[in-house]
């Protein structure tokens, strides 16, 4: 057991290693030079070369590397040069919107992909099947731009049901916040659903193919318990995982709904700043997104581990 | 048994969180309206900066005029009137010292009384800092406080603008605090009628209203006169897609939203309440720089043959549909000003592709791209510059468009090395100095000729208005031999204001001062 | 002439040809361009600006008047191309690197450990980092979408190689000394044919999308150059007043990408049963 978890962690900090080293060259490699981007035009040579040296600039670049790695262990992502902050504090802002919105997305991808993929599973190959696979499709060729576009003329525009941007005046209570994000959680819910319906279905017909679902219907259960109870129960894992994975990869991956709602999100953040040249932020937040995602998928692959009777250490 | 409770489990909470949010719908739109402290201004980008002598952005001054304030400022006719000086400045007979004398018992945001150690810190800031401040340092001599109250300028030689020059609120002449004068500025300590509040990037400015502000006596007008903080608490929040701004409007989620793009009009006209459109005609000029100092459009002669391939007409119908709201012409001063002129106006709106091949042929031009910096905040920018680059095409030039966030834009222009045109706009004022920065040193695209220092000298060094008016056709000249820049035509502005936003006088840079919530 | 297996297996199943024959129309629309659109994409009509569809414009006039109809068929060349060419580079390098990471054990988890960081970011956000990288080019936005995808593919084939591996008692015929090249060009490249076809189809699907998005977001292609992604990023702030500007481009990323994506589901549903079963 203890040697599965140390494995486990082996490989987790195997994965953040190279991330942290694909993070650090990507934006090395950037054109420009960072500190008179810093400085501005008014910058001297002379500031330029003092403020190289002060920030390590002029050392060779595993070196920089190793100081950069030393201050992020410590909590120092580095200063935002637009945003004159550190850039822990301009991801800390954006940490509440982003994670309500994909907490809402998710759980509204669940609420429509789950009951979908049962059904599907369950009536396979019958026309409902068809139309849930089909719809499931659908769902993954739309552009989240697009979806976003239209509903919001629908039902914020037209309707006015929902704000057209943001996310609420600076002291909104959490329901007006909600409210803002209603609709770009049902943008990114629905077209995440697709996946769901999609992975419930596999994922139940793996498991009603499977002895024990045998058992149960020999053993004179009604239908409606043997997949509900017997079956679902042990489906649910692997879905579950998805899901978690998904709100994973929502950090910083729902940048298209973020900029078509003008929502101060993670993604957001990533895409003004490469509009900006923000490397501290670029390269802070892409760490930050990347490590979280690492984390989740470790702490899931654990629990699953200790969970699932099968897997044997 | 089993099943029984897990349905009614199922059901229930889908059932809750519908009706949660049914009732969060019925409550999202009052959120908008009633009594409120607060106003709701919807702007174009979030403000690279807070500095006002660091930006010539308009956005910048739009936000900090209410933070700090000028010596002098505009009236409603676009006279100069005195703002933290007491009155006009006395000028000594040779037209080259300059006595201000300030407000007695002017507060600070910090507590204190301003005196003219601040102005002289200030106004030297400024003359480093900002591009026009460069301009009108090197007409300065000198400059000293002669006594608590007491400013002096000295000048070089005469020069008319500089009333003027301290007037502007964009790259403004800010006076502020002495101790806080840093760079980068770390406090906002001014004397406006609001005191900075806070900053979230990206969401919002905060500015709150100043209790101990110290308010002039004489009936507003303009951006002078009496101003009063009615509202407590104004948010500056950045909206940079124009279709939300204007879809925010129209749901009445803003109080104002400045900038929308002018085909919006009918539907703001339609609003039903919710919403006012303002429209301001002959607002200002959009208007290309381009780089004379490295790259391809150094060279003088390319440039006039940029000039012959552009058609104004066709660039500002791109960039504002309906003829209502532009005007295509080649005077930089419309008729009614002292400084209307015609001069050079031959060279406007030619069109002419086949002719700009031959000048750039003989202008020895190689087919080197021609880098073309627009950014997609201001909507009529990107439309324009598509246009021109269609134009610049057909007469056989190589273009390379780079569209970037005009934060960017703002960064990169100040490098010569990055661009050979960008496209920005301004106001259109009064006085021809004031805009475009091409016209003082140091501005981005570098100009610098015999020509223009002569012709400049000559209508800078006239104090008489009377005569310096038909001066301004020589300078107009020199603009359209050198090119420089090119004044593109004039366009209409639009905004929107919600009905609670009461007393709202529209403005070039939008104040909010003497401004109310109903 | 015996057509191969798969192709008659797939002739068959209405839904895929009817998705083939969609894929099929929009190639041909793009490539022949100049004969299907009676306007050139890039001609501004100011004056046209914003029209509905109508007869002269089919489906109606962006905000510089230009053609919806002539700029979204010339489109589909461009996004067509970007999608093809980065499902091609990525399911090439994705299959030399699973292919490697499945048959050489020592290298599969370093390998795959690489393969884990890349797939740690959401795609579009590293796409948006590597082009921003990069510089906005057509090239650099194929180059990034490759390396995005690449990790997808590698990941899959390697599990095809791993299955195939003892499938075919590779051990066995390694200690009879032939070549591990031939064994995998030969032997095991053939039998990943589907999974990698497969692959083909939605990297193709996921391209279209990513491009769209990221010149959407304006970090993609350069603007002047007619994708559908850059026709919305360019119109959308005018959707309120002509809906066709956003809505029309939308619909033909939509139908692409729903083509491809029943292509690729039709295809891998006539996988090898043995395969197929195991893989899952």
């Amino acid at each position: 057991m203890h040697r599965f978890i140390l494995s486990k962690l082996g490989g987790m900090l195997a994965v953040l290693a190279i991330v942290a080293v694909l993070v650090f060259v990507l934006t090395r490699a950037a054109s420009g030079d960072p500190v008179s981007v810093l400085l501005g035009d008014q910058a001297t040579a002379d500031d330029i070369a003092r403020v190289k040296k002060d920030y390590g600039l002029d050392q060779p670049l595993p070196v920089q590397f190793g100081y950069w790695l030393r201050e992020v262990v410590r909590g120092n992502l580095g200063q935002s040069i637009f945003l004159q902050r550190p850039v822990t504090q301009a991801l800390a802002e954006r940490a509440e919107p982003t994670t309500l919105l994909a907490l809402m997305a998710v759980a509204i991808a669940a609420a429509i992909g789950i009951p979908c993929g049962i059904v599907s599973a369950v009536y396979r190959g019958s026309v409902v099947d068809q139309l849930f696979t089909g719809v499931a499709m659908l769902g993954a060729s739309i552009p989240s731009f697009w979806l976003g576009i239209v509903l919001m003329q629908m039902f914020a525009v037209s309707l006015g049901w929902f704000p057209v941007s943001g996310y609420g005046a600076p002291d909104a209570p959490l329901a007006e916040r909600l409210h803002a994000l209603t609709l770009p959680a049902i943008v990114l819910g629905t077209l995440n659903s697709a996946l769901i319906i999609r992975f419930t279905r596999a994922s139940m017909l793996d498991v009603l193919g499977e002895d024990y679902v045998r058992t149960a219907r020999s053993k004179g259960l009604p239908e409606r318990t043997v997949v509900l109870k017997h079956a679902l129960r042990n489906a649910l894992v692997p879905i579950v995982t998805v899901l978690g994975l998904t709100v994973a990869l929502m950090i910083g991956g729902a940048v298209v709904t973020e900029t078509v709602f003008g929502l101060p999100g993670v993604g957001n953040l990533v895409v003004s700043a490469v509009l900006r040249r923000d490397y501290p932020v670029i390269q802070g937040a892409l760490l930050v997104i990347a490590a979280i995602y690492v984390l989740i998928n470790f702490s899931i692959d654990l629990l699953y581990a200790v969970v699932d009777p099968r897997v044997k250490f | 048994m089993p099943l029984a409770t897990p349905r009614r489990d199922f059901l229930q909470r889908p059932l809750a969180w519908a009706l949660a949010a049914c009732l969060i719908g019925a409550g999202g739109p009052t959120f908008a309206q009633g009594p409120r402290p607060y106003a709701t201004l919807a702007m174009v980008a979030e403000p690279q900066t807070l500095d006002p002598m660091a930006s010539t952005a308009d956005l910048v001054g739009t936000i900090m005029q209410h933070v700090y304030e000028p010596l002098y400022t505009f009236d409603a006719k676009w006279n100069v009137v005195p703002m933290l000086a007491e009155s006009l400045p006395k000028i000594s007979a040779d037209g080259k010292t300059y006595g201000i004398s300030l407000r007695k018992g002017v507060m600070l945001h910090s507590g204190r009384e301003l005196n003219a150690d601040d102005v002289v810190a200030s106004l030297q800031r400024w003359m480093d800092t900002s591009p026009r401040g460069k301009a009108v340092g090197k007409e300065l001599e000198s400059i000293k406080a002669k006594g608590p109250l007491e400013v002096e300028l000295v000048l070089k030689g005469p020069y008319a603008p500089l009333v003027a020059q301290l007037a502007l609120p964009s790259g403004m002449a800010a006076i502020m605090a002495k101790e806080s004068i840093a760079s980068p500025l770390k406090e906002f300590v001014g004397t406006g009628p609001y005191r900075f509040k806070e900053r979230k990037p990206d969401q919002y400015v905060l500015l709150t209203r100043f209790d101990k502000y110290s308010a002039r006596k004489e009936p507003a007008s303009g951006y002078g006169g009496k101003r009063e903080a009615l509202i407590e608490e104004l948010r500056f929040v950045p909206v940079p897609s124009a279709n939300t701004r204007v879809e925010g409007a129209l749901a009445g989620q803003y109080d104002y939203a400045d900038l929308l793009p002018v085909e919006a009009l009918p539907r703001l006209e339609k609003a039903s309440g919710k919403t006012l459109p303002i429209m301001t005609p002959s607002f200002g000029f959009p208007y290309l720089v381009l780089n004379t100092k490295e790259g391809v459009a150094a060279n003088q002669a390319l440039r006039r043959a940029l000039q012959t391939a552009i058609g104004e007409g066709e660039m500002l119908a791109a960039g504002f549909g309906d003829t209502r709201f532009f005007t295509a012409e080649g005077n930089h001063f419309p008729k009614n000003s002292p400084f209307y002129s015609a001069a050079g106006t031959e060279q406007y709106n030619q069109r002419n592709a086949k002719q700009a091949k031959e000048l750039a042929e003989k202008a020895g031009y190689k087919g080197e791209p021609i880098r073309v910096l627009t950014s997609r905040q201001y909507d009529f920018h990107y439309n324009m510059a598509l246009l021109m680059a269609e134009q610049l095409k057909r007469a056989g030039f190589k273009v390379d468009l780079n569209v970037v966030d005009w934060a960017t834009l703002v960064q990169r222009r100040n490098d010569s090395k990055l661009w050979d045109i960008y496209i920005t706009h301004s106001g259109q004022f009064p006085e021809p100095m004031l805009s475009p920065p091409q016209l003082g040193d140091g501005a981005p695209g570098w100009w610098s000729s015999p020509a223009k220092q002569a012709a400049l000298s000559a209508f800078n060094q006239q104090s008489d208005p009377a005569k310096r008016g038909a001066l301004w056709g020589k300078v107009q000249q020199v603009v359209y031999d050198e090119v420089p820049y090119i004044n593109v035509g004039k366009f209409a502005s639009l905004s929107a204001k919600s009905p609670a936003l009461d007393n709202y006088v529209p403005a070039t840079w939008p104040f909010f001062w003497n401004a109310k919530i109903k | 002439m015996q057509l191969p297996r798969i192709v008659r297996q797939l002739l068959h199943r209405r839904i895929v040809m009817v998705s083939a024959a969609v894929l099929l129309a929009i190639v041909v629309l793009a490539l022949g361009a100049p004969w299907f659109a009676s306007f050139d994409p890039n001609d501004t009509a100011v004056l046209e600006r914003l029209k509905g569809p109508s007869v002269a414009h089919l489906l109606g006039t962006d905000e510089l008047g230009r053609d919806l109809y002539a700029r979204i068929v010339y489109g589909a060349r461009y996004s067509l191309a970007i999608a093809a060419l980065t499902a091609l580079g990525s399911v090439v390098a994705g299959t030399v690197i699973g292919l490697v990471a499945g048959f050489f054990r020592r290298l599969d988890t370093p390998l795959m450990r690489v393969v884990d960081a890349m797939m740690s970011f959401p795609d579009i956000l590293l796409a948006i980092a590597l082009v921003a990288i990069l510089g906005p080019s057509l090239f650099n936005v194929v180059f990034a979408l490759v390396l995005v995808y690449t990790p997808r593919v590698a990941r899959v084939v390697r599990a095809s190689t791993l299955v195939v591996r003892e499938l075919l008692f590779v051990e066995a015929v390694r200690a009879l000394g032939v070549r591990t090249s031939r064994i995998l060009w030969r032997h095991i490249l053939p039998n990943l044919m589907s999974p990698i076809l497969v692959q083909v189809s939605f990297i193709f699907a996921y391209a279209i999308l990513a491009e769209a998005g990221l010149s959407f977001l304006g970090v993609g292609v350069p603007p002047e150059i007619p994708t559908w992604g850059t026709m919305v990023a360019g119109s959308q702030q005018y959707a309120s007043q002509a809906m066709g500007v956003v809505l029309f481009p939308g619909l033909a990323i939509i139908f692409t990408a729903l083509s491809l994506q029943l292509l690729g589901d039709g295809v891998r549903d006539l996988l090898d049963p043995k395969l197929k079963k195991t893989l899952s």
